[in-house]
């Protein structure tokens, strides 16, 4: 099970409760709701480190930025993009019907979100980075569905609806997820050439893309993954658990930012510093999604709360302990947030907002 | 390639089936396979006739082009490239060994040989195309790994060793073809992948197009649409039409070999004429590959083949001698050959030898 992803294309809570949360933490004006709802679920230095870096955001970006629309906007253009793309296919109906009801099953679209964000953070346009925030989600859905096949994690439900291969047979989801990622490829290729963008940097995202989509990221996580589920209670270390949370999630994240950065033409450095942010981003999702795991309710989180304890898997609040896991989260916030220092507060408000909310999320 | 097989009425009396040792064809023959070799030519000769007739005249100009030394060179060369591509003892270690179980299980690399030729022929060396090669034989690979799984086809084995599935799970071998499939463009956009030689200016461009070509000839227009729809008669007694039996090896084997010709092309700096030249040479060598088998499996007994009874997949069931008979298959694959060769008539003759030859082979294998 990708919890990360769960986490990201939860429809468990209304959209109002999600950004009414994060709008309170975010507003100076309401400083005084915000350290009582604060107060009540952390640790007394925690809410001290949380109530400084809520201020230095008011102070970094003002109150003008409204992460919650820029969300909802650029999670509908990636959506239309994704529907244009897949209508445009001429393919046998189920192998569409079957592509299109994992991709357009809905979800927050945070990973597509983020490649724009690095695009125009290095100065290019959302359109340029359009083509790689779909191919993003291509390969996301795709590993989603092959990850719930009876061989894999053999999960029947996905989002509160039959999985890809209980609705459609498993020979048609292996092919869909198949079809998926080469069209990921096939879309940075020609969407990049048709949107202006360079070759040399279309290819330096497919290079990102394909490492991500294979050895280098989500496979072998996946791979990881298996062999510590068959290990004895206990024994997975710390580090055994970072690198499957690395490859599996985190990298995912990581190549979004990076392909977006690339494709807007952010020199090197630009995009080092991008990759540092998303990677820290990556984990701090992961670990959020454990504590959450933990301490939230099955209603906010859309499935079975405590599954992964009951599991007996490795889990961060398990080999840290809740509050340790709670400052680690403390700490890759921060780290993400270092990247983005130094440069344009405009450009640099969609990123720590996503970071920021990534970090503060109910679900 | 998964390959037809259909019980004829005149084959009753074939009771025993064993896969032949896949070694010989994979290397260098043994010499009594070389002896068998010679002797079903011959036999296979008489029952190509006009076919022969057709390509001897074709190929009259280049009778010194030794073909089996070229596809042997070649085989070594893309096999060095798949080594390299996908190195041992990387973690994670099932992931890596599965990957070249796959990959390096031999083969005649016949799809990687097409791309290197196309390049070639267009004027490119052929070490531009080299990485485009290797990826058309990842993605051949990924489709077979994928092809073989219990809920696809449920292959046992492969070239007479046990599938990927066999030896490492299913869940690696889901893994193995997803990673293989990703590493095919990671590989081809690398610039490191790529000689020093090529035109900087150009090269990127052609790379990106190249890529959009490959993508497509695998995904819901290309292969995956033709396994869906090969899929879709499981099960059903139901004769397909040729219509769709056309449709489903356009996509299921040709679209595979067009996109090796095409962006070998490509990337070999070919103009668009030249690029739609081949994509018509490789579009009737992909369905010449697919009535040619057809008819070795009248004409073949399943021994000879090495392959396995009970297929059940539309393709299986339908067959070119089935819809047109034996004689009219014959007929239509010559008509494939010609037309193939003719599309090589404006590129020279010597560049265009490994081409020719490639359909002469396809139109003429025992196998």
């Amino acid at each position: 099970m990708n919890k990360l992803a769960s986490c990201f294309l939860q429809h468990g809570a209304p959209h109002t409760q999600i950004f009414k949360s994060y709008h309170v933490q975010r507003s100076p004006s309401l400083q005084l709701l915000e350290n009582r709802s604060v107060s009540m679920t952390r640790h007394r230095a925690a809410d001290r480190a949380a109530r400084g870096t809520i201020v230095d955001v008011a102070v970094d970006s003002g109150t003008s930025f409204d992460f919650e629309s820029y969300l909802s906007a650029k999670a509908r253009a990636v959506h239309d993009a994704l529907d244009l793309t897949l209508q445009g296919l001429r393919c046998p109906e189920v192998l569409s019907e079957s592509m299109r009801y994992s991709v357009l099953a809905g979800g927050k679209r945070l990973r597509p979100v983020l490649a724009i964000a690095a695009c125009e953070l290095v100065g290019g346009t959302a359109a340029a980075a359009v083509p790689v925030a779909c191919a993003v989600e291509m390969i996301h859905t795709a590993s989603l569905i092959h990850d719930d096949m009876p061989c894999m994690d053999d999960d029947a439900l996905r989002r509160g609806r039959p999985s890809n291969h209980v609705a459609f047979g498993e020979p048609t989801a292996l092919l869909a997820g198949d079809a998926l990622l080469a069209l990921a490829f096939e879309h940075v290729a020609r969407g990049s050439a048709g949107a202006g963008v360079p070759a040399d940097r279309a290819l330096r995202a497919v290079v990102e893309l394909g490492s991500v989509a294979g050895v280098g990221g989500i496979a072998a996580g996946q791979v990881a993954d298996m062999a510590s589920e068959g290990a004895p209670s206990g024994s997975v270390s710390l580090g055994a658990l970072e690198y499957i949370h690395v490859h599996k999630t985190a990298r995912l994240v990581e190549a979004a930012a990076v392909s977006g950065a690339v494709v807007g033409g952010g020199g090197d450095g630009e995009v080092e510093r991008v990759r540092r942010y998303a990677h820290f981003l990556g984990l701090l999702g992961q670990v959020v999604d454990d504590v959450l795991d933990v301490t939230g309710t099955s209603e906010q989180l859309g499935k079975t709360a405590g599954k992964d304890v009951a599991a007996g898997k490795a889990t961060y609040p398990r080999l840290m302990g809740l509050k340790g896991a709670r400052a680690y989260m403390g700490e890759l916030l921060a780290k993400a947030e270092a990247e983005l220092d130094g440069l344009d507060a405009a450009r640099t408000a969609p990123l720590r907002h996503l970071a920021r909310f990534m970090a503060h999320r109910q679900h | 390639m998964a390959m037809s097989f259909h019980f004829h009425p005149l084959a009753a009396s074939r009771v025993h089936f064993s896969p032949l040792p896949f070694a010989a064809a994979a290397g260098a023959p043994s010499p009594s396979s070389s002896v068998a070799i010679a002797a079903h030519h011959q036999h296979g000769r008489r029952r190509f006739s006009a076919i022969v007739a057709t390509a001897a005249a074709a190929s009259a100009a280049t009778t010194e082009f030794d073909f089996k030394a070229y596809m042997g060179e070649r085989a070594v060369a893309v096999n060095r490239a798949l080594d390299a591509a996908v190195p041992a003892g990387e973690p994670p270690a099932a992931l890596h060994d599965a990957m070249r179980y796959a990959l390096l299980a031999g083969g005649k690399r016949v799809r990687p040989a097409l791309c290197l030729a196309a390049c070639a022929v267009v004027g490119g060396p052929e070490p531009w195309a080299m990485p485009a090669a290797a990826a058309v034989e990842m993605v051949h690979t990924m489709s077979l790994v994928h092809d073989d799984l219990p809920c696809m086809d449920d292959d046992d084995l492969r070239r007479g060793k046990p599938t990927c599935h066999v030896v490492y799970g299913e869940p690696i071998a889901v893994l193995a073809g997803d990673a293989l499939l990703s590493l095919s463009f990671h590989h081809m956009a690398s610039v490191g992948s790529y000689p020093p030689d090529v035109d900087p200016e150009k090269h990127p461009a052609r790379v990106v197009r190249a890529i959009g070509e490959l993508a497509r000839c695998i995904g819901s227009e290309g292969l995956v649409a033709g396994q869906v729809v090969d899929l879709e008669m499981t099960g059903t007694s139901e004769t397909v039409p040729l219509e769709r039996l056309e449709y489903i090896h356009l996509h299921k084997t040709a679209a595979l070999l067009e996109a090796s010709v095409v962006i070998g092309a490509i990337i070999g700096g070919g103009t668009d004429e030249q690029i739609e030249r081949l994509r018509k040479y490789a579009r009737s060598i992909g369905l010449l590959f697919q009535v040619v088998d057809d008819i070795l499996d009248v004409t073949k007994s399943s021994e000879e083949l090495g392959k396995t009874a009970g297929k059940d997949l539309a393709s299986d069931k339908t067959t070119y001698p089935k819809l047109l008979g034996l004689e009219k298959s014959r007929e239509f694959a010559e008509e494939l050959l010609s037309d193939a060769v003719e599309q090589l008539a404006c590129f020279d003759k010597e560049k265009a030898a490994p081409l020719l030859h490639l359909a002469n082979y396809i139109a003429h294998r025992q196998n």
